[in-house]
């Protein structure tokens, strides 16, 4: 479960996120939605310790995130998908999933063939060099790489980006797989409200960096004003 | 051509200093100007142990040791609180570093040269009367240095510390949320790196040029152009760089003049940056450093 | 307050010559005060002043990194050299011009490979320029006179100067305070060209493809003529402070002009304060009294200054120097509203902006 309390980011004058509280329970996919600039990605890689906050907790069970270097967060298992994906260009496919298994305890050969086996294209192309990849085959490699190291809570930066349609919903079912058989706490970020509305437990609407709703995903889907003003979905 | 060997011998030392020169600069994108006098210092701290009786093998383990701690210690103290600062800075600190090295090794060990009890002889072979340019000492130059580039090659290539390595450099910040200790990897970076210069150093002192505290100005600076030459971010470039530049070095001393010989490294450098400025190895399209 | 305001910015013709000539009386003054000792650091100060000068305006106003500056001064020096040995009797003023053009057209031809080079690149290359200059000079014996150098006598001081002294060394006071004034004088016109040059389309222009080279496309400004432009001037002034510097000495000998110097000067520029003119002032004066400075570390860590250590102290001090102020106070010891940082275009060390898909 991660706990997030008052958490306040300035840069310089601008404040990035304004007293954000909210909680991601265990074994549900809480969606963090908003327009772009809204902050969401600001609060992923706080969390992940890459951005330090001026206010705030974080917790992660009963151990505080705040302070804690980013290396020693991912180590705790947190797994972040950050936004672009972050699939190493210069690297082959297994290297990549190598890197990912490297701070944890995961047996190397057992994590390669399970992450093969949920996704047999990266098999397929394990000895290729990333920059080969499609749009989709990259998102499945920052996927398969952040779970080969078995984390309790996964962080999805706008994992649908310059995918087509077919391919988000096949994803977006895949996220829901995985958090319901591995109790993953999964916090994901999307533009895509939709899609991320349709998978998710909870709901965290930012606008400008402050929580103007939260609550259980399907009030939030339902909720009109929401949509129009917050989510650019427009009412039909 | 009748000195290949001896283009290659030197050739090689060249291909170690810009082999460490990309290491860091891979991984910290700064050009270590003190490289060549790391070594050197290392050399002297090393080496003059051979005069209170320590086997010569040990000494070059000993240098090459220091040269690691010195290394570590650089990235530590004097490179670690440039990260973010202007790119000249940590460039301007390497070359009062350098200043620094070669002064202090004067003050302690006199600019006199020492020559290290050689450990191969250097005296060149002899085929059919003539003689060949390769004695004992340019054979263990050319195998030694060899095998220090293929083992770091194996190393990057193929081990964990290898892998981590090159992902802190590629990409530093993937590599912490992967919880990749990515200051960690600069620091061991530039143990690497010194390790390297280090043997570049203990090479040159043991030969005929011998040791003295600016015996690494000229090494450094041909490595140094190795390296461009190459492309800093590719170290087969590096190791090609360098053999290109002792082979052409020999080419002008046969061909041309003696005298000529220290503008050599430029000619080639302004040449090769002339054919293709982005390096003749490198795979980026511009320059921008 | 606006009088002084004009006077120090120094932006109209007038109030540059105002301030130049101002500086160079004060410091002519200076030198009648002083003993004969302190006049010949002056004057190697003020020769290393105007080197300064042109290094502060590559480094400081056109954003090249370069460490090529004594291989300019060691130029400028043999030409001028050169031809002042076997031509004793040419006019100063020739001797000086010839440095000039020499160090000018040296800058030219390295400009030329340099220009498209950034950062490191750079750097190493005018450091395989200045690396080369020692051992060429060593070895073109005929020309340069190799090891040995040649022997100049072009300082000489006129009997109508000589005879303001009195007193048993009354030769050897009145040349030593006749070349500082010399060099002073000398100094103070190389500041007033740089003043101008530093205020004219020349300067602006130069700052701008520093600042912005997109800007700078856009208004016309050739990017690589510009950078070429601030090579030659910063070799021409390395030339003449070469020249002078050597002249001062009475020789000029490869060992004059070793890779160590250009550290030197980086570090007497950082220290001073890149890209200032006060700076270069100031960088002059701390070489002046360097020697005294370092005798005075001797004398307190109790070291000999014969030995290994004290001869090496100027270079560990340097040294130390040069790292200590970059790390802690990299604008120098002027503190001068100068855009540094958009000047030296930071960019992270480690390249977490080159975060990849």
């Amino acid at each position: 479960m991660i706990q997030v309390e008052q958490l306040s980011v300035n840069y310089g004058a601008v404040r990035a996120l304004r007293d954000v509280s909210f909680d991601a329970p265990t074994g549900q996919i809480t969606a963090v939605l908003g327009a772009n600039g809204a902050g969401k990605t600001t609060l992923l890689r706080t969390i992940s310790g890459l951005v330090t906050p001026q206010r705030g907790r974080i917790r992660l069970g009963d151990v505080e995130l705040v302070g804690v270097a980013t290396e020693n967060i991912a180590r705790l298992g947190v797994g972040h998908v950050p936004e672009g994906r972050g699939v190493i260009e210069e690297l082959t496919v297994e290297e990549n999933l190598r890197l990912g298994a490297l701070s944890s305890k995961v047996n190397l050969s057992e994590g390669l063939d399970e992450q093969y086996a949920r996704f047999p294209v990266l098999g397929e192309r394990r000895k290729r060099h990333c920059s080969t990849l499609s749009g989709g085959e990259r998102q499945m490699l920052a996927m398969a790489r952040a779970l080969i190291a078995k984390p309790r809570v996964l962080l999805l930066d706008e994992p649908s980006l310059g995918l087509a349609p077919q391919v988000t919903a096949q994803l977006m079912k895949s996220i829901r797989q995985l958090c319901d058989s591995q109790r993953l706490t999964v916090v994901l970020v999307e533009q895509n409200a939709k899609s991320a509305l349709r998978i998710a437990h909870q709901a965290v609407v930012l606008h400008l960096g402050s929580v103007v709703a939260s609550g259980d995903a399907a009030t939030v889907a339902a909720d009109e004003d929401l949509r129009r003003y917050y989510l650019g979905v427009v009412v039909p | 051509m009748h000195n290949i060997f001896g283009g290659l011998a030197q050739g090689v030392i060249y291909s170690l200093v810009a082999l460490s020169l990309v290491i860091i600069w891979q991984s910290t994108h700064v050009l270590n100007f003190a490289q060549g006098a790391m070594g050197m210092f290392a050399t002297y701290i090393g080496m003059t142990e051979i005069d209170r009786g320590l086997g010569y093998w040990w000494c070059v383990v000993l240098s090459v040791l220091v040269g690691m701690a010195l290394g570590g210690a650089t990235e530590r103290v004097l490179i670690r609180p440039l990260y973010g600062k202007p790119e000249i800075n940590p460039i301007v600190v390497m070359v009062g570093f350098l200043g620094v090295l070669e002064a202090l090794a004067a003050a302690i060990w006199t600019s006199t040269t020492r020559n290290i009890t050689e450990p191969f002889s250097q005296i060149y072979y002899q085929s059919h009367g003539h003689l060949v340019f390769l004695s004992p000492f340019v054979i263990f130059q050319i195998l030694l240095a060899m095998g220090i580039m293929l083992t770091i090659a194996a190393l990057f290539r193929f081990t964990k510390l290898g892998l981590q390595l090159r992902a802190s450099a590629l990409a530093p910040e993937v590599s912490r949320l992967l919880g990749v200790r990515v200051s960690r990897m600069l620091t061991i970076g530039w143990i690497l790196s010194a390790g390297v210069g280090a043997i570049a150093a203990v090479i040159v002192a043991s030969g005929s040029f011998g040791l003295f505290p600016t015996n690494m100005d000229g090494i450094f600076v041909a490595g140094f152009i190795a390296a461009a030459v190459g492309g800093l971010e590719s170290p087969i470039g590096a190791v090609a760089g360098g053999l290109l530049i002792g082979l052409a070095e020999q080419f002008i001393l046969a061909y041309w003049s003696p005298n000529v010989a220290p503008l050599g490294g430029i000619i080639i450098l302004v040449v090769a940056l002339m054919i293709r400025p982005q390096g003749l190895f490198s795979k980026n399209v511009s320059r921008r450093v | 307050m606006s009088w002084w305001t004009t006077l120090i910015k120094q932006e109209t013709t007038r109030s540059r010559v105002l301030a130049v000539t101002l500086l160079t009386l004060l410091t002519l003054a200076i030198t009648f005060i002083l003993p004969p000792v302190a006049d010949s650091e002056l004057a190697g100060g003020a020769a290393i002043a105007i080197v300064i000068l042109g290094l502060s305006w590559l480094i400081g106003w056109s954003g090249q990194i370069s460490l090529g500056n004594s291989g300019f001064m060691a130029v400028g020096a043999y030409a001028a050299g050169i031809w002042a040995h076997h031509h004793t009797t040419t006019p100063l003023l020739f001797t000086f011009v010839l440095a000039i053009v020499a160090g000018g057209l040296s800058g030219l031809v390295i400009a030329i490979p340099s220009t498209r080079l950034r950062g490191p690149y750079l750097a190493g290359m005018t450091l395989a320029f200045s690396a080369a200059i020692t051992p060429l000079a060593q070895n073109f014996t005929s020309v340069t006179g190799g090891e040995g150098g040649l022997f100049l006598n072009s300082l000489v001081t006129p009997h109508w100067f000589t005879n303001l002294f009195s007193g048993p060394n009354a030769a050897i006071d009145a040349n030593a305070q006749w070349t500082a004034d010399l060099a002073v004088v000398v100094a103070g016109v190389m500041f007033f060209i740089m003043a101008n040059l530093f205020h004219s389309r020349v300067g602006r222009a130069m700052r701008l493809v520093r600042d912005n080279e997109v800007a700078a496309e856009l208004m016309g400004v050739h990017l690589s003529r510009t950078r070429t432009m601030a090579f030659v001037i910063a070799a021409a002034f390395a030339g003449l402070g070469g020249a002078l510097y050597s002249l001062l000495e009475a020789s000029v000998r490869p060992e004059t002009f070793p890779l160590t110097l250009s550290i030197t000067l980086l570090t007497l520029m950082v220290l001073g304060g890149i890209g200032t003119l006060s700076g270069a002032v100031l960088g002059g004066i701390i070489f002046s009294f360097s020697a005294t400075l370092v005798a005075h570390v001797n004398s307190l860590t109790g070291v000999n200054p014969t030995s290994n250590v004290g001869a090496n102290m100027q270079g560990i001090i340097f040294g130390v120097l040069l790292i200590v102020t970059m790390l802690f106070a990299p604008r120098g010891l002027v503190s001068v509203k100068n855009p540094l940082r958009r000047l030296f275009r930071a960019r992270p060390l480690m390249r977490s902006a080159k975060e990849v898909h």
